[in-house]
C-alpha cells in the first residue's frame, strides 16, 4: 500500500469515530469495564499466589495456650514442645506482646480502641511460635503438639493455604467466565458500532467499489476505527486499574499477612497487556463486521 | 474494446436476463444502450463491471477475458472504467473537490497529483468555481457533472453512464451528453444507457436496443448492411 493511501485511510478511520461518537463512546465504556474486570481478577489471583508462597515459605505454626494458664505452666509446655524431634525453634510470645502487636496493626498506639484489654483483662492467650526442621512431618508434629496438656489450639497455616487455593480456583473460574462473557459483549458492541458506521457509509463503499477500491482499502478505515477504540480503552482502563490498586494497597498493606505485589513492578505489564488486548479486540471487531458486510450486502455496487 | 460472444445470464431466481447475445464495441466508440425496464440493460453493465458472471459465453473488456479475471483483480479492472450513476451518488458531507478527489485517493494518488488533476477535471465540466460547494448546493445538472468529473478523474479508457440524464431537467440532459461527446472526442469509449429517445435521435450515435434479454436492433449492423447493399 502506498504511503498516501495509508495516511488517507488513517484519517478516514479517525473521522469515522468522530462521526459516530455516541456508539464509539459506548464501545469504549464496555471495553474498559471488560479490561478492568480482567485486570482486577488477574491481580487478585497474583496476590493470592503471593500470599500462598509467603505462607508456604513460613514453616512455623502458632501454638496457643489454654486461657488463664499461668505463665510458668506455659513455659513448661514450651519445654515439652522443644523435646519433640522435629522442632527447629520454639519462641514464647507472651499475651501482652500479642495485644501490643494488634494495637500496632490497628494503629491504636494510645490504646483507645483496645482499652480495657491490657494487663489482666487481656483476652489473648500466651503462645509459642514453633518452626519445624522437616516440613514433610508437618501434620504429624502438629498433632503431637496438640496432645500436650495446656495447649488449647494451634494455628495451622496449611488450612489457610488450602482455603487460598480454593479461593484462587474460584476467582480463576468465575473470572474466566465473566471475562469470556464480557469479551463477547465487547466484541459484539464494537462490531455493531462499526456496522453502524458502515451502513451510514454504504454509498461511499459502493462508490469505492465502482472506482476500483480493493476490499482491503475499504476495510482499513473500519479496522483503524476499532483499533483506536481499543487503544483508548486500553490506556484508560490501565490508568484506572493502576491508580485504584495503588490507593487500595497503600491503605491495606499494613494489615496484610503478606507483601502484596508492588504497583511499580506490574504497571508497565498492565499497560502493555491492556493496550495489546484493547487493540486486538478493536481490530477483531472491525474485521468481523466489515468482512461480513463485504461478503453480503456490501459486496455489490448499491442500486444496480 | 468490449466484446460479448454468445453471452447468457440467468439469475438464481430463474430470470433469464440475457439470452445468447453477441456484440462488439470498438475503442473510441459512443454507444447508446436503449431498452425498456427489465430488458437486460443493467445486467449488461453488471457483466462489464464484473459485478456478475455470465452463465455462458465470453466477455472481453480491454483485451481481457472476464471469465479469467480473478476476484482480487476485479478492482484493478474497474480502475480502467468510470461510472456515472443516474442518482449521482455524491457524498453529501464532502465538497465538490473532495467528491472528485475521493476517486483518486482510492487509486493511491498523491496529494500533489490530486491538487493538480482535480481542478483540471472540474474545469472540463465547468465546475471550477463550485469546487468548495456541497452537493446539496448544486442543481441536478451540476451534481451530475460532478459525477462525470469523478468518473473521468482517473483517466479511464471506458465510461459507463447508467441513465445519466434520468434525474435531471430535459434541457440539461443535452448539456451532459454534450460533455460525454466531448470526452469521447478525446478518445474515451462511452457506453450510455438511456430511455430518452429524443437524445438518441439528436446525437446520431450507435444505438443498441436490448429487449427481453436479446439485442433487438444495433444501428451499426444496419449501417454495415446498408454499406454491403
Amino acid at each position: 500500500m502506498k504511503a498516501n493511501s495509508f495516511w488517507y485511510l488513517l484519517k478516514e478511520g479517525i473521522k469515522n469515530i468522530w462521526n459516530n461518537r455516541t456508539m464509539s463512546f459506548a464501545s469504549v465504556g464496555v471495553l474498559i469495564s471488560c479490561l478492568l474486570l480482567t485486570g482486577a481478577a488477574v491481580i487478585f489471583s497474583y496476590n493470592i499466589n503471593c500470599a500462598m508462597k509467603t505462607i508456604e515459605g513460613n514453616n512455623s505454626i502458632r501454638v496457643y495456650m489454654t486461657q488463664n494458664l499461668p505463665t510458668l505452666s506455659a513455659i513448661r509446655v514450651g519445654e515439652e514442645i522443644k523435646k519433640l524431634d522435629n522442632i527447629d525453634n520454639c519462641k514464647f510470645i507472651p499475651k501482652d506482646d500479642a495485644i501490643q502487636r494488634y494495637m500496632d496493626i490497628l494503629g491504636d498506639k494510645d490504646g483507645t480502641m483496645l482499652q480495657g484489654m491490657t494487663g489482666k483483662e487481656n483476652p489473648l492467650p500466651d503462645a509459642f511460635e514453633v518452626s519445624f526442621k522437616d516440613l514433610s512431618q508437618y501434620k504429624d508434629t502438629s498433632e503431637r503438639i496438640k496432645k500436650i496438656s495446656g495447649v488449647e489450639s494451634i494455628n495451622d497455616y496449611s488450612d489457610v493455604a488450602e482455603k487460598l487455593t480454593h479461593l484462587d480456583r474460584l476467582v480463576t473460574t468465575v473470572g474466566f467466565w465473566i471475562i469470556l462473557l464480557l469479551s463477547l459483549v465487547s466484541l459484539f458492541i464494537i462490531s455493531n458500532t462499526i456496522r453502524v458506521t458502515m451502513f451510514s457509509r454504504r454509498v461511499e463503499i459502493s462508490i469505492m467499489k465502482s472506482v476500483g477500491a480493493t476490499n482491503w482499502f475499504i476495510r482499513i478505515p473500519f479496522i483503524v476505527e476499532g483499533v483506536i477504540i481499543g487503544l483508548i480503552s486500553g490506556l484508560v482502563s490501565s490508568l484506572l486499574l493502576i491508580t485504584v490498586y495503588d490507593k487500595m494497597i497503600s491503605s491495606v498493606a499494613s494489615i496484610l499477612l503478606f507483601a502484596p505485589i508492588a504497583i511499580e513492578s506490574i504497571a508497565w505489564i498492565i499497560t502493555l497487556a491492556f493496550i495489546v488486548a484493547g487493540t486486538l479486540f478493536g481490530a477483531l471487531g472491525g474485521i468481523i463486521s466489515i468482512s461480513k458486510y463485504l461478503k453480503n450486502e456490501g459486496g455489490e455496487i448499491v442500486g444496480w | 474494446m468490449i466484446e460479448f460472444k454468445n453471452v447468457s445470464k440467468t439469475y438464481s431466481n430463474g430470470t433469464h436476463a440475457l439470452k445468447n447475445i453477441s456484440l462488439k464495441i470498438d475503442k473510441g466508440e459512443f454507444v447508446f444502450i436503449v431498452g425498456s425496464s427489465g430488458a437486460g440493460k443493467s445486467t449488461f453493465l453488471k457483466l462489464i463491471m464484473c459485478e456478475e458472471k455470465p452463465n455462458g459465453g465470453d466477455i472481453i473488456v480491454n483485451g481481457k477475458n472476464l471469465s479469467e479475471v480473478k476476484k482480487h483483480d476485479v478492482p484493478y479492472l474497474r480502475r480502467t472504467m468510470g461510472i456515472v450513476f443516474q442518482d449521482f451518488r455524491l457524498i453529501d458531507n464532502m465538497t465538490v473537490f473532495e467528491n472528485v478527489a475521493f476517486a483518486m485517493h482510492i487509486v493511491g494518488a498523491s496529494t500533489k497529483e490530486i491538487h493538480k488533476r482535480v481542478p483540471y477535471i472540474l474545469g472540463l465540466v465547468n465546475l471550477k468555481k463550485k469546487a468548495n460547494c456541497r452537493p446539496s448546493e448544486l442543481s441536478g445538472g451540476e451534481q451530475q457533472r460532478v459525477g462525470l468529473a469523478r468518473a473521468l478523474v482517473n483517466n479511464p479508457k471506458l465510461i459507463i453512464a447508467d441513465e445519466p440524464t434520468g434525474n435531471i431537467d430535459p434541457a440539461l440532459s443535452y448539456e451532459i451528453v454534450d460533455m460525454l461527446n466531448e470526452i469521447n472526442r478525446r478518445g474515451t469509449t462511452i457506453l450510455m444507457v438511456t430511455h430518452e429517445h429524443s437524445l438518441v435521435k439528436h446525437f446520431h450515435r450507435r444505438v443498441v436496443e436490448i429487449h427481453d434479454g436479446t439485442i433487438l436492433a444495433d444501428s451499426a449492423e444496419k449501417q454495415e448492411v446498408r454499406h454491403e447493399g
